[in-house]
């Protein structure tokens, strides 16, 4: 149900340690908005989309993962036509493209296990503060992924009870009750993580 | 944080996950339906509170930049933080706190019923409307060079539909409130 965007590869991208393309990512995001020169953000451009289309994902899918963001951008691109100077407007469309494109190549090309990686480091100053611990993060992602086939199983068979019944569906009449019955759970859940101590307390 | 809060904050992200993942709901009386996920700021502001309601959208933008499509039409990854939206999904978190706040303020087990309907409608408008353009369109126009007037401007066309969420947020989390009240619980 919940599949990762990360596509299984053999590129030159998939090989690179997550933390360089992390600070890639960054660095790129600074330095293109460091300028304004089409010299500059169209290689950039034709660069990140070269990247994102050549790491073996069928064209049909890359572009779907990144059309709706193109679509907001175009869109604002329309709207900008009529406030800003066209160079400006072109500017922006390749500038954050690009940046979309490199970020999404970024998601495609690194498994949840690297990110969590990198999670867990960036997450150690914190940790050292005494605000949260690593491990609980990582823990609480995997009740995430876990719960999210029941809560949608439920919610389900309260759209099945309600066809049942000739009623149409809403918000409210669904919302409430799968809310309510999922967090009914809560104390069981803890208990029963508290009986295997996972959080050592 | 004890480990109720914890599984409390990570069922609510699943819940927020799942709402994405059902098909959007007409509401009868206008014709364009509205996505659920859309919504979950009020809820998850309304029902656990300032922190937990908080921390359940950090959990959230995780999940996203971790890579994974739990947005509404299965949208996720870095791509989508990176966009012109990317400060809405950001600003979800504390505006999601900030309904908490005003929520866990306004909303007593001995107020009267109907103050508790005002008290969850005023918090879901200030934290689920006011903070989060608050936060999405500084940050959109920053990113896109559209002066921040215009934008602003234009965000207008989306308030009365989230009126409308607001409202049934509110019905939604008082509902919850009667049935089985989290907010003021400080286990």
């Amino acid at each position: 149900m919940l599949t990762s965007l990360y596509v299984e590869g053999e590129s030159w991208f998939h090989r690179i340690p997550v933390r360089v393309k992390l600070v890639a990512l960054v660095a790129l995001s600074v330095a293109l908005f460091a300028t304004d020169s089409p010299f500059l953000l169209l290689p950039a451009f034709l660069l990140s989309g070269w990247l994102y289309l050549t790491l073996g994902l069928p064209l049909r899918e890359a572009l779907s993962r990144v059309g709706f963001v193109f679509f907001t951008i175009l869109f604002l691109a329309a709207v900008n036509l009529f406030l800003v100077p066209v160079p400006q407007v072109a500017a922006l469309v390749l500038r954050l493209m690009a940046l979309v494109l490199f970020a999404a190549a970024v998601t495609a090309t690194t498994t949840i296990g690297a990110f969590m990686d990198e999670v867990t480091v960036l997450l150690r100053p914190l940790e050292r503060l005494g605000l949260l611990r690593a491990a609980d993060v990582g823990l609480a992602l995997g009740l995430v992924l876990r719960f999210v086939p029941d809560i949608f199983a439920r919610y389900q068979a309260l759209a099945e009870a309600h066809r049942a019944r000739g009623l149409p569906l809403r918000p409210l009449t669904i919302i409430g009750p799968l809310i309510i019955l999922t967090l009914r759970d809560a104390d069981t859940i803890a208990a029963a993580i508290d009986a295997r101590g996972f959080r050592r307390q | 944080m004890n480990t109720r809060d914890l599984v409390l904050i990570a069922l609510f992200t699943a819940i927020i996950v799942v709402l994405g993942l059902v098909p959007p709901i007409t509401l009868g009386f206008i014709p364009v339906p509205i996505t659920a996920q859309s919504m979950g700021v009020m809820l998850a502001g309304c029902i656990i509170g300032a922190k937990r309601g908080g921390l359940a959208f950090l959990l959230l933008v995780l999940l996203v930049a971790i890579g994974l499509p739990v947005l509404s039409g299965g949208r996720g990854g870095l791509a989508v933080l990176a966009g012109p939206s990317g400060g809405f999904i950001i600003g979800w978190a504390v505006a999601a706190f900030v309904t908490g706040l005003v929520a866990e303020h306004f909303v007593k087990p001995q107020t009267s019923e109907a103050s508790q309907f005002a008290g969850f409608f005023f918090a879901s408008i200030l934290g689920g409307i006011v903070v989060l353009y608050g936060i999405g369109v500084p940050w959109l126009s920053a990113i896109t060079g559209t002066p921040l007037l215009a934008a602003a401007t234009g965000s207008l066309v989306f308030i009365p539909g989230d009126l409308l969420k607001a409202a049934i947020a509110t019905l939604a989390a008082r509902a919850v409130y009667a049935g089985y009240p989290l907010l003021p619980a400080r286990a």
